[in-house]
């Protein structure tokens, strides 16, 4: 939780879950080596020094000195292995060889006190490692001057260390299959485990960007139900915020609308009173209020527009079979008197018949007459607009072509972002194109600007097709 | 021409009173719906404007029970809100006509004419520009100059004037003229109208794709 960057949930179940079997199965075998290696040790020291007494049993002190009676089954102790390396040597004082090899190490001088009768154990290498035993022994009849005896036996330790590395073997083999197939248990575990996160996440990264709608998670276990819970708890939330922000933006448009219909109204009357007899610069002046308050009006409108093309408005809109001549028609024809009045010969032109979108009507209309307002607007007095209605391929094309003086290509695909204005003066308020593209591209559409032969501008507006036309 | 305004906005309602007295309409203003049913149940006016979102009783309260009581004047409807569900409401409730806020006053004025005549036969005589129209005897002059018109040329220059300022289309020339007698294509009544009505201070224009519209000239 406090790291800023997490790692895989999955890598860390992981770790976190082998990591130590991993290290206990390490203590576990080195544990599992060196008891083996002791028991392997006293087995070897116990027969060492059993061969070592058989052996001290068989010196008797005579006389003369000492007389070693080696019968055979002793030698046959002895040389019981021929792999298996056995040396011994008898040395009486201790040192001086008596019997046996002379190269047997004489035990550490640690070891050298040690009490008569004691066996001494230790390492020596001669010329291989050995495991050498030694026992002193006082030996004297009664009578007879004590003389000290010592008895050391050596045996290889290679046997030894092959004992111990079978029993390690014999109990890590088996450790670590079982090792290997708790890790597949435990990997298939996290994953069984986690597969609903990563439906969650499966459900997440397919949604577009504006779905709010709730995520929908089947038998998932209590805890990913939480977080999916929290989650559409959120995005509830957030879509009950916008839902309010949405209504307060067409709450306030509305309640601005007649506020603004008096401004209106009343510059309307002030510019009527002024006319002629005032000063120009007031005239003037109230002109730019008059001109302000037309725009704001605009403004509102277009806002209010814009808000319906939204998905969740269009959604609850009537969605029909729109017919683009009827469309083209009325709303060219309602636009005559004002395209006269702008000084500008508005016409139309239906090159194919007989065509149809599904659709919202009111919205399509609203794209259009936002066309060919700012067709008006922008291509100025003596401009010659047209209306054209096609089919292209399985699109129709409703085009406003205007004969003005067109605009640059750097402004055409800007000019449909909001509040760009094409222009710096005018009451265009910078939303029409927006409004247009928006509008297209909820139905499946889209709009574009381009340059017009010989001059001018064609505002195209696509569209899907509803079913093919009937041949013309 | 008797108004009655009902308009809640003091600022909005003083500025259409002015601006309806220049138009030559005798406005009452009524600021809220009860005073608006009242005056509407109570006097005769020509027609009506009446706001929808009134304080006391709301614009479509007023609008029902004014019709239930019988009233036929032309109400037209202003409205803040978005035209389309309020337009069907408005229409249903018995508005005949409706304009969203804001609107220009030559739009409202207009739509108020329109209104006015559609409320009662078209006046028997017209008088435009040059032009004088008699519909009873179906017989026009400029500046006292008869015209000689065959009865498709009646029929196409009355439906002109009946719709100036408004293109008229094709099919509503064909269907206006349904019994008449002639023949020929309608491009060539236009073209004899058009020479007919030279020094009318009117002219038709040719609406591409879309029809006709008599329109006044520059030159008077």
């Amino acid at each position: 939780m406090s790291k800023p960057a997490g790692r895989s949930l999955h890598r860390q179940l992981l770790l976190w879950l082998l990591l130590p079997q991993i290290v206990l199965w390490l203590v576990a075998a080195f544990g599992a080596y060196r008891l083996a290696s002791r028991h392997a040790d006293e087995l070897v020291d116990a027969s060492l020094l059993q061969a070592a007494r058989a052996l001290a049993r068989q010196i008797k002190p005579t006389a003369s000195g000492l007389f070693v009676d080696l019968p055979r089954s002793a030698q046959d102790i002895l040389a019981a292995d021929p792999e298996d390396r056995v040396m011994y040597m008898v040395s009486s004082p201790p040192g001086q060889l008596l019997l046996g090899d002379a190269r047997m190490p004489a035990p550490p001088q640690s070891a050298a006190a040690a009490e008569v009768g004691e066996p001494v154990f230790f390492d020596a290498t001669v010329p291989e490692p050995m495991r050498v035993v030694s026992l002193d022994l006082q030996l004297g009849a009664a009578g007879t001057p004590a003389s000290a005896l010592r008895v050391q036996i050596a045996r290889s330790t290679a046997p030894r260390e092959q004992l111990a590395r079978r029993m390690l073997l014999d109990t890590a083999l088996p450790l670590s299959l079982l090792i290997a197939l708790m890790s597949m248990g435990v990997w298939a575990g996290i994953r069984k485990g986690l597969e609903p996160l990563a439906e969650l996440q499966r459900q997440m990264e397919g949604r577009r960007a504006d779905a709010l709608d709730p995520i929908q998670l089947q038998a998932a276990p209590p805890e990913v139900r939480a977080l999916a819970g929290a989650v559409n708890e959120l995005m509830g939330q957030v879509q009950q915020s916008l839902d309010t922000q949405r209504r307060f933006i067409s709450d306030a448009a509305h309640q601005l609308r007649t506020p603004l219909a008096g401004l209106k109204s009343q510059t309307e009357l002030a510019l009527d009173a002024v006319n002629g007899a005032a000063d120009p610069a007031l005239r003037q002046r109230l002109e730019r209020v008059h001109e302000s308050a037309v725009r704001s009006a605009r403004l509102v409108s277009q806002l209010l527009v814009l808000a319906r093309a939204e998905p969740e408005a269009v959604a609850a809109q009537g969605w029909a079979a729109v017919d683009c001549d009827r469309l083209v028609r009325e709303v060219a024809a309602d636009w005559v008197p004002r395209a006269l009045a702008a000084g500008c010969d508005l016409g139309v032109d239906i090159v194919t018949e007989g065509l149809r979108v599904q659709g919202v009507e009111l919205l399509l209309r609203e794209a259009l007459v936002n066309l060919i307002d700012n067709a008006v607007r922008y291509a100025g007095a003596g401009a010659t607009l047209t209306v054209r209605l096609r089919r292209a391929g399985e699109d129709v094309w409703m085009d406003v072509e205007d004969s003005g003086p067109g605009l640059a290509p750097a402004l055409r695909e800007h000019a449909f972002e909001r509040f760009v204005r094409g222009a710096t003066t005018g009451d265009g308020c910078g939303l029409g194109l927006a409004i247009v593209r928006e509008i297209a591209e909820r139905h499946g559409g889209h709009a574009q600007l381009l340059p017009a032969a010989p001059q001018g501008c064609i505002a195209r507006l696509t569209l899907p097709l509803e079913a093919p036309a009937r041949p013309a | 021409m008797n108004l009655l305004l009902a308009e809640d906005d003091a600022l909005l309602a003083d500025a259409l009173q002015q601006q309806l007295a220049k138009a030559a309409f005798q406005v009452e203003w009524a600021e809220n719906g009860a005073v608006a049913e009242y005056l509407l149940r109570k006097q005769d006016f020509d027609i009506a404007i009446l706001d929808l979102g009134l304080p006391m009783v709301d614009g479509l309260t007023v609008l029902k029970r004014v019709r239930e009581a019988g009233r036929t004047l032309p109400i037209l409807v202003l409205t803040a809100l978005d035209a389309l569900e309020h337009r069907v409401a408005g229409l249903q409730a018995g508005a005949d006509d409706y304009l969203t806020k804001p609107f220009d006053f030559s739009e409202l004025e207009a739509r108020l004419h329109a209104l006015l005549r559609r409320g009662r036969p078209a006046s028997q005589t017209q008088q435009l520009r040059r032009l004088s129209l008699d519909r009873a005897a179906r017989r026009a002059s400029i500046g006292g100059e008869p015209l000689d018109l065959s009865p498709r040329e009646w029929t196409l220059l009355d439906l002109l004037l009946a719709e100036r300022d408004r293109v008229v289309t094709k099919q509503q020339i064909v269907q206006a003229w349904g019994a008449d007698e002639g023949g020929g294509s309608i491009e060539v009544y236009i073209h004899r109208l058009r020479k007919k009505l030279e020094g009318s201070g009117l002219a038709v224009r040719t609406v591409r794709g879309l029809g006709y519209l008599l329109e006044a000239t520059a030159t008077p």
